[in-house]
């Protein structure tokens, strides 16, 4: 124990000490250039570093990454677009892709109108009903994902009809008088994969929650009273002055749940490890890298969600730097 | 003022100019450096000290019992061990051979994934460090589950688990006067009368979290030795036939019969795949019990899966009898599993922690705290805890045929990938019999 607590303290006196070391070595070195020098070149050795480590950590992986997604499953031997090939023509893998674009569409969407909606009811509470409301619904962004979905394994499971039921959904439908119903197995329409979304959605409100409330308390009461003045009704006052006026919040709630969304693997891997005609894509390459062993496959896939994800980017770059500057 | 802004705007341009520039030859160097991994490329790592790590899958009290038998013995020989139980075991072997972080003793539970690792020319061939001969004579499985088509043997068992178990509750069992199927037709015959008297005869439940249909390709495999014999079995499991060959087909016709028969399992056809596989056989031992027949492996004699009170009586309260044969007289073939040791490198001191725990000295310390079966046929019954284990052990050791379970020798997209799917969509009835064997067969990855 005591070991480990002197390499930590030992290792972060030296990192914290050695960067320090570091950045006075380059200044002291770009110090000695002649003077016009001194000044253009300083801006860049105080980058470097940062520069260098998402070179090394971020850009030569992604890069090496690419280079991989055309070779085969030991990364030995090229094997050109055959990866990328086999990959969309194979049925499931495009299952796969659909079932990611219903939760990329779902999802976000829902989420931002779920926050807006508790945002604004819980706005005309008294101060505390609002607090409690608030934080009830805040709750389980402090739960891990896998938590999340053990949880709402209490909610979905299905026990044969006759025995006790100890799913939540089971029990309440057999006490109605009907058989009891497997959720997770439901794929008609992608029932199933709906009720996953459920689980994420639940544990992604609060975050939208708790930004939308901040920009609805954050428009001008004058604008709404004037519009009230005007003769606006509610529906009205909140659609054509505090919606417009919170738009830039709504898009940025929208675009990282968003980017969550692409990425979503624990609940789908937790729940039914894609069974059931579940998967999704960030499931699809794990399983195909650590079950599998398919390096090329594995690529492939990172490749496609990259540069599915690079739109959004730079959507949400740019409208950051309209944001700015309005300012 | 203008003069100004035109400098800086030149300036500027000149600017993006130069990191355009920097960028393309950025990019220019890296396409340059483009290269592949070698195969086999890098030492051993684990080699270089002088500590035996030995890294497992298993967990809880059977991790305990191995550590208290391994380090004394290990502390004895003057052998530095370092005993390291990894939940998602073949996962992170994959990462620690990617990464070339190797241990020095692996022990597989599922060690079809051998064959992969060995691609990498990492692993050790067991003929060159220990006389594999002796334990192919008496040892259970050997050249069924981790060696290679060259005679390569890159893991040898440690412990073993049989698969081909039907359980029933035993006091309802005789009071109702059913007695014990010989052959396939008997087993049948049961099915029927139970169900003649009331009860759904089976309970089948193939739920895994992430790896539901596992139980349903135990089923699939003990019909495919019954119908096909051990040759076909291999040829199958191999993929020299293919993974829809007739005998497969006539596998799953048989288990759907079974299965899907109106009556014949309790809960009916949907609750198959959201019964937990683990407490799915529980229903035989209520009151009256739900039904008197469960397939499932020696794993339930150890607590955790049926109810505590039968666990603890399971002498007198649970049953075990050999799915049996399709003929009298055909003899009793058995399908089991097990931990298979491999090595990543051959210094002494390894070769002989591998050695201690692939022996019957070892087994002889493991098996009376439960859960273990020794691989070795002519092992010592009388050690066993229980009767319930020393039936299982005869069933194994006198089994006619034992072959591994061929999902955990099977490439990973198809022993847990496709296969496990493809059974939870025909249990379903998403797909019929013939389209989900077709959809496995091409799954097989060609390497």
């Amino acid at each position: 124990m005591t070991a480990k607590v002197m390499t930590a303290l030992i290792s972060i006196v030296a990192g914290v000490g050695g960067a320090l070391v570091l950045y006075y070595l380059l200044n002291k070195l770009a110090e000695r250039l002649p003077g016009r020098w001194e000044d253009r070149i300083k801006p860049y050795v105080y980058i470097l570093p940062a520069v260098a480590a998402i070179g090394l950590f971020l850009i030569y992986p992604a890069y090496q990454t690419i280079v991989y997604s055309f070779a085969n499953r030991t990364s030995t031997e090229w094997v050109g677009l055959d990866n990328y090939q086999q990959l969309l023509t194979s049925e499931a893998f495009l299952q796969t892709l659909f079932n990611t674009l219903l939760w990329i569409v779902i999802v976000p969407t829902a989420t931002v109108i779920l926050g807006l909606a508790v945002a604004v009811l819980a706005d005309r509470l008294r101060p505390r009903g609002e607090k409690l409301t608030k934080t009830i619904i805040f709750l389980p962004m402090a739960i891990s994902m896998v938590g999340a979905a053990t949880i709402w394994r209490f909610v979905y499971e299905a026990r044969p009809a006759g025995q006790p039921q100890i799913g939540l959904q089971n029990a309440i439908v057999t006490a109605l008088g009907f058989d009891p119903v497997v959720w997770l197995q439901q794929e008609r329409f992608h029932l199933n994969s709906f009720w996953l979304m459920v689980i994420l959605i639940w544990a992604q409100v609060g975050f939208s929650m708790v930004l939308l409330s901040a920009a609805v308390k954050g428009v001008p009461t004058e604008t709404l009273e004037a519009a009230r003045i005007d003769g606006a009704n509610e529906r009205q006052a909140f659609f054509r002055v505090v919606v417009p006026q919170i738009w830039p919040t709504v898009t940025v709630v929208f675009i990282t749940v968003l980017i969550g969304v692409m990425k979503v693997f624990d609940v789908v891997y937790v729940m039914t490890n894609g069974n059931f005609n579940t998967n999704v894509i960030g499931l699809e390459f794990y399983n195909q890298l650590f079950t599998n062993g398919n390096a090329g496959f594995a690529a492939a896939i990172v490749v496609m969600l990259m540069v599915a994800i690079i739109p959004v980017m730079i959507y949400q770059v740019r409208q950051f730097r309209a944001q700015e500057a309005g300012r | 003022m203008i003069d100004t802004s035109r400098s800086t705007g030149a300036g500027k341009h000149r600017r993006r100019r130069a990191i355009r520039a920097a960028a393309v030859a950025v990019v220019v160097g890296l396409t340059g450096s483009a290269c592949l991994a070698e195969p086999g490329a890098g030492r051993n790592r684990g080699a270089e000290d002088d500590v035996v790590e030995v890294m497992y899958g298993f967990s809880g009290d059977q991790s305990q019992s191995f550590q208290d038998i391994v380090q004394p013995w290990a502390d004895q020989n003057g052998i530095k061990v370092k005993l390291s139980s990894t939940p998602d075991f073949d996962k992170l072997i994959r990462s620690r051979v990617a990464g070339n972080n190797l241990p020095d003793i692996a022990i597989y539970p599922q060690p079809g994934i051998t064959l992969d690792i060995a691609l990498s020319g990492r692993l050790i061939d067991l003929n060159t460090v220990v006389d594999t001969n002796r334990y192919n004579k008496n040892n259970m499985y050997l050249f069924d589950a981790a060696s290679d088509a060259a005679g390569k043997v890159w893991a040898i068992p440690m412990s073993t688990s049989v698969k081909s178990l039907v359980w029933y509750p035993k006091k309802a069992f005789q009071a109702k006067g059913y007695t014990v199927p010989k052959t396939h037709q008997e087993l049948l015959a049961l099915t029927d009368r139970i169900k003649a008297d009331g009860t759904p005869p089976w309970c089948v439940g193939i739920e895994s979290q992430a790896a539901t249909g596992w139980p349903a390709t135990d089923w699939v495999e003990d019909y495919v030795l019954r119908f096909g014999g051990v040759e076909k079995y291999r040829q199958w499991t191999s993929h020299q036939i293919p993974f829809n060959a007739p005998v497969v087909q006539q596998a799953l016709d048989e288990i759907g019969k079974i299965w899907f028969t109106e009556g014949n399992v309790f809960g009916g056809r949907q609750a198959i795949t959201s019964n937990a596989f683990a407490t799915a056989g529980n229903p035989m031992f209520e009151n009256p019990p739900n039904c008197f027949l469960h397939r499932q492996a020696s794993f339930m004699a150890q607590p955790g899966s049926f109810p505590d009170r039968i666990v603890e009586a399971i002498d007198e309260e649970a049953g075990v009898f050999p799915l049996p044969p399709i003929e009298a007289g055909a003899g009793q073939p058995v399908l089991g599993a097990g931990d298979l040791a491999g090595l990543f490198n051959d210094n002494p001191d390894t070769v002989r922690v591998l050695e201690f725990i692939t022996s019957k000295e070892f087994g002889n310390q493991m098996a009376p705290k439960g859960g273990f079966t020794s691989p070795w046929k002519d092992f010592d019954q009388s050690k066993y805890p229980n009767d319930t284990m020393r039936d299982i052990a005869k069933i194994a050791y006198s089994a006619s045929e034992a072959v591994f379970d061929g999902s955990d020798t099977m490439p990973g997209e198809v022993g847990s990938g496709s296969f496990w799917r493809g059974m939870v969509a025909w249990v379903t009835g998403q797909k019929d019999t013939a389209t989900v064997l077709k959809e496995i067969d091409e799954s097989w990855p060609d390497y």
